[in-house]
């Protein structure tokens, strides 16, 4: 069980990321949904550096608010990129070897039916992301499995987040049928708001966990799975302008986007005043 | 005929601490002003290359204070981080290294302060903290005692100067005893700056006239009732105390001798 899983996945296809402006989409909805939203790279169109360095950029406007990176099958690039997790789909590689690649990275399985969710148990997978569950256009000729294709997929204990057909007004029932979250493709990328439509998914689903730092000696809570750099950002602070020590240890400026809140965590965040 | 003669030029030598040369052995503390400008404008008139700044939590309420890095150029200022209000060892360890993480320099005016009434040293902790500083290849500039033994012992412990202090931090009171302070010019490798207690400009002259490499203030030109002015006349007092000591004052007498020539008087 991953607490800090996000509910709502971003999920890009081959059209989305051919359409460009994934970027400033993933942006906007990462301003909007912080911690809850995971924005995953998923497209076949593109080769192993530029898949990297599009990871690179989705990374570095999902961190600052708390948002996941996730690369689908590419388990080298993920870790390049500094993802939260990889998913290996159909076909893709074992869960084992997906962690030999990025020992460090949670690991989801895609799966269809409830065969392939016992496999995927089996494997040793952190979450599973199962579907479709209503018909879809990204699978025209996919028959959708139905709500019983979560119940099936969380028998095990694992995490699920249903994809197919979701949208602000089935997810909340999704959720309710035993889902953690949902991911979504047209219903998000294809929005004439996208953060809207992010805003409008986080109404229906559980609001993501929070957790209780000491901030300068103050008390303040964040989403679950705040980083530095979004905390930093939240206070309206220019990392540049500001030393970070987070309990007790200084956090170099480059490591803020990858130093994951926790828990009781104590933050000092001080700069120079005038002095004799 | 008069023979025509250039004013000549006044040559110091070169004033380095840590490696670093600097120009100005004036330092000057840049809390307690009225305002930021004229703050700013102080530095300016005091001529001060090395300013000196502390470390404080950000206020989380944006509406606040700004840091004062919105105000001073870190191009123009060598900026001098202290671990002023720390009353122990680790604690000064900690400010310094935050300090430090700032990214300007390894500098820093290492302060652990003993007595809350007077804001005198802690002799002990100071050296705790120095030695630990040093071998972590800080700069240390140590604020300490005029006390020759502790003086001695920051050295030992690597630091790159020790600042003994004129008199009470914030006090005014001037250089209350150049004895001391002229013995541990006397004795240490490392250069000697007076740190606190000057008052006014005659304060500085005298320290200076000591023979110790430099001299810090704060308070003396913050608390001044027009602090440009008075940074000015520190400047020129730091300069002409330098300049009185490199040129070696004469013998003191407790008789008269004439100055103009007793022969050739009218009968």
């Amino acid at each position: 069980m991953i607490a800090t899983l996000p509910r709502l996945h971003a999920v890009t296809d081959d059209r989305v990321v051919g359409a460009g402006g994934v970027v400033e989409r993933a942006s906007a909805m990462a301003a909007a949904a912080g911690g809850a939203l995971a924005v995953h790279v998923r497209t076949r169109l593109l080769d192993g550096r530029s898949l990297l360095d599009l990871a690179l950029r989705l990374r570095e406007v999902a961190a600052p608010h708390g948002s996941w990176l996730v690369v689908n099958d590419r388990a080298d690039v993920a870790r390049a990129a500094h993802a939260q997790a990889v998913i290996s789909g159909r076909g893709g590689l074992a869960v084992r070897d997906v962690r030999r690649v990025a020992p460090d990275l949670a690991v989801g399985r895609s799966v269809h039916d409830a065969a392939e969710a016992r496999a995927a148990e089996t494997e040793g997978a952190d979450f599973l992301v199962a579907g479709p569950v209503f018909a879809t256009a990204s699978h025209p000729g996919a028959a959708p499995a139905g709500p019983a294709l979560l119940e099936a997929a969380g028998s095990g204990g694992r995490q699920v987040i249903a994809i197919g057909g979701m949208t602000p007004s089935n997810a909340g029932s999704i959720v309710a049928a035993g889902a953690w979250g949902v991911a979504a493709i047209r219903a998000l990328w294809d929005a004439a708001d996208p953060a809207g439509a992010a805003r409008a998914f986080l109404a229906v689903l559980p609001a993501a966990a929070t957790i209780a730092l000491l901030v300068n000696g103050e008390s303040r809570a964040v989403a679950a799975g705040t980083t530095l750099s979004g905390l930093l950002d939240e206070l309206g602070l220019d990392p540049r302008a500001v030393v970070v020590e987070h309990n007790r240890r200084i956090v170099r400026r480059d490591a803020l986007t990858a130093t994951r809140l926790t828990e009781g965590d104590a933050v000092e965040l001080v700069h120079f005043v005038g002095g004799g | 005929m008069a023979t025509t003669v250039m004013a000549p030029t006044f040559q110091d030598t070169p004033f380095e601490i840590g490696g670093r040369t600097f120009r100005s052995r004036l330092l000057v503390g840049t809390g307690k002003y009225r305002d930021n400008a004229t703050m700013v404008r102080a530095l300016v008139a005091s001529g001060a290359q090395i300013v000196t700044v502390a470390v404080r939590r950000v206020s989380l309420d944006r509406t606040k204070e700004e840091g004062i890095l919105y105000h001073l150029d870190p191009s123009r200022f060598f900026l001098l981080a202290n671990t002023a209000g720390c009353y122990t060892a680790e604690d000064a360890v900690r400010y310094a290294r935050l300090a430090r993480e700032a990214g300007f320099n390894e500098f820093v005016k290492l302060e652990v302060i003993g007595d809350q009434k007077t804001l005198l040293p802690d002799v002990a902790g100071l050296l705790e903290a120095a030695r630990t500083l040093a071998r972590e290849g800080f700069k240390v500039l140590a604020y300490t005692n005029d006390d020759l033994v502790t003086a001695l012992r920051l050295e030992e412990a690597g630091c790159a100067a020790v600042m003994p202090l004129a008199s009470p931090i914030g006090s005014g009171l001037g250089l209350l005893n150049p004895f001391t302070i002229r013995t541990i010019k006397a004795r240490l490798t490392v250069p000697v700056m007076v740190d606190a207690g000057v008052g006014t400009a005659s304060d500085a002259c005298l320290t200076m006239e000591q023979g110790v490499d430099g001299i810090l203030m704060n308070t003396a030109l913050a608390e001044a009732r027009d602090p440009v002015a008075m940074a000015h006349a520190m400047r020129l007092a730091t300069e002409a105390g330098r300049a009185a000591y490199l040129a070696g004052r004469m013998a003191r007498r407790e008789v008269a001798i004439p100055s103009s020539p007793t022969t050739g008087m009218l009968s």
